[in-house]
């Protein structure tokens, strides 16, 4: 299996300034060296204390973000320089209520990202009832996304992010705020896209979560990987109780330090 | 597939922008009451000036706040609700998506000038109750337009200017949202500076050189004059070449400043 990403020295500074006078400038490296690989077909996650880096990282590869310094490639091409050839073949869906036209309906909202990723008028609509019926908004799909509820904005980001049949699809805690039925839909979903040769990528703050997903798992701390395995051999590797331990244990130990 | 994007960006822009309030007030009240107001003041000044100043001098006034306080402000929404960054990345190009923005935007603030001339016409009927010359002088000036053809095409040159003037300002937006400050202390000055509602040769020298510079106050002249006026046309086009190349360059040098700087969204 070739690797779909692919990332080697990554780093990522955030220069602010502060001050109307006397402008001081400030900066912190959010992301400081970071290698890892990614095989097609494959789920796998990143996790992290809150600000290690995670979001970042994701940005980077979804062509949002400029490295600062390293390699970033996505299917083979760089993300900075040539983000037109990958940014087709690839979507992202972020946790939270952002990312939504609220005025809109959720039809109108996938129509509307179809039309952005190219996608033609038949088949978007082909492709719209299809989504909307996988994450189980159809019976609101005409309503406006201001009326709904959390987690039906949740799932419609889900939807939003497949629009354009994905190669690789990254997902920055997609199950934050779901109830656990919404999250089982979720992680079934991610199975069915995995079935289907998919790439995902995926951060999530649920350890148990991670550890039923994954093939592999970096562990990322202050912007640097400190571990980097499947979970099984992870919990071998770091766990207390050897393979008995959970992943929370792992998590636990590497971050603490 | 260009244009559609283009299309349906422009659609979507125009059902957002309509269902608030804001820009409802800039595109309805707004018209009405600036037109009350430069009414009243060109009462004075004889039938000729209030095509021109009262009714086009309005509506110019009410298509420029629509862009300084809601197109451009249309960006910093996007950027606040999370879909700016949506946008920028998908493959259809985010010059497109802008430049559908503005356009649904312009389009719909063309109803201004509707406005303030439907207030105009009230207005008049209630000045000039009694003196039924007044309402036909009035109106003799008002409908009579003498070229249709080139009105129109005046017209269409007035909206490629506002266009390219807010999709450059979408741009810097894209890059620090504190444009939306500048924007504000811009509107009024421009209002004045191009000649909206007065004329600009009442200015002191100094700042008619500044007019002359920019294209609205060549667009204006274009509207207000009765016929073709290659000297202005001339002009107003150089300055849209400039304006154009402008636009282009911006949007190069903003599509590698905005992932280098992460300006796209609020964190
Ligand atoms: N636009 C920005 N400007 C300045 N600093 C930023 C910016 N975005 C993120 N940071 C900083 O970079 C660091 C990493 O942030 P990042 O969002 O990548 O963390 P994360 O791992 O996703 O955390 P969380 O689990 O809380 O989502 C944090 O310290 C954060 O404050
Ligand atoms: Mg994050």
């Amino acid at each position: 299996m070739k690797n779909v990403i692919e990332v080697k020295n990554l780093k990522r500074e955030y220069v602010t300034t502060k001050g109307w006078i006397s402008r001081k400038k400030e900066s912190l490296m959010a992301v400081a060296g970071i290698d890892f690989s990614v095989k097609e077909g494959e789920i796998f996650g990143l996790l992290g204390e809150n600000g290690a880096g995670k979001t970042t990282t994701i940005k980077m590869l979804i062509t949002l973000l400029a490295p600062t310094s390293g390699v970033c490639n996505v299917l083979g091409y760089d993300t900075f320089k040539e983000a037109d050839k990958v940014r087709g073949q690839i979507n992202f869906v972020f946790g939270g209520e952002m990312g939504v036209y609220r005025r809109l309906s959720a039809r109108d909202n996938l129509l509307y990202f179809a039309g952005l990723y190219k996608i033609k008028g038949e088949e978007a609509k082909r492709r719209t009832e299809e989504l909307l019926k996988l994450v189980e908004l159809e019976a609101a799909s005409d309503r406006l996304v201001e009326t709904y509820s959390k987690g039906m904005i949740q799932r419609l980001q889900i939807a939003r992010g497949l629009i354009n049949n994905p190669k690789i699809i990254f997902m920055d805690e997609p199950t934050v705020g779901l109830d656990p039925l919404g999250a089982n839909m979720l992680r079934e979903i991610i199975r069915k896209l995995k079935a289907e040769g998919k790439t995902v990528l995926l951060t999530t703050h649920y350890m148990q979560e991670a550890d039923d997903l994954c093939d592999h798992i970096a562990i990322i701390h202050k912007g640097k990987i400190v571990a980097q395995d499947t979970p099984k051999q992870l919990k071998v590797r770091f766990g207390k109780n050897g393979a008995d331990s959970t992943l929370e244990e792992v998590f636990l130990c590497l971050c603490k330090s | 597939m260009l244009m559609q994007i283009i299309k349906d960006t422009m659609f979507l822009q125009m059902k957002q922008s309509f269902v608030r309030p804001m820009f409802r007030f800039c595109l309805i009240a707004n018209p009405i009451v600036n037109t009350i107001f430069l009414y009243e003041m060109y009462l004075q000044k004889g039938a000729d000036t209030f095509l021109n100043y009262v009714v086009l001098g309005a509506g110019l006034m009410g298509i420029w706040s629509c862009i300084c306080f809601s197109s451009i402000g249309d960006i910093n929404r996007e950027r606040y609700s999370g879909t700016l960054a949506l946008i920028y990345v998908a493959p259809g190009g985010f010059g497109k998506i802008i430049f559908g923005k503005v356009l649904g935007n312009t389009m719909l603030s063309l109803l201004t000038f509707v406005i303030s001339y439907i207030t105009a016409c009230v207005l008049s009927a209630f000045t000039w109750g009694e003196e039924s010359s007044g309402i036909e002088k009035f109106l003799s000036t008002i409908i009579h337009i003498e070229n249709i053809g080139y009105f129109i095409f005046a017209s269409v040159m007035l909206i490629l200017t506002f266009v390219l003037i807010s999709i450059c300002f979408a741009f810097i937006l894209m890059l620090s949202r504190k444009t939306e400050l500048y924007m504000n202390l811009l509107e009024i000055p421009l209002i004045f500076i191009c000649g909206f509602t007065f004329p600009v040769e009442v200015l002191p020298q100094w700042i008619q050189n500044i007019s002359n510079c920019l294209a609205p106050t060549w667009a204006v002249r274009m509207l207000r004059s009765s016929q073709m006026n290659w000297e202005s046309f001339g002009i107003l086009c150089i300055e849209l070449l400039v304006l154009l190349l402008l636009t282009w360059v911006l949007y190069k040098w903003v599509d590698r400043r905005i992932r280098i700087n992460a300006t796209l969204e609020v964190s």
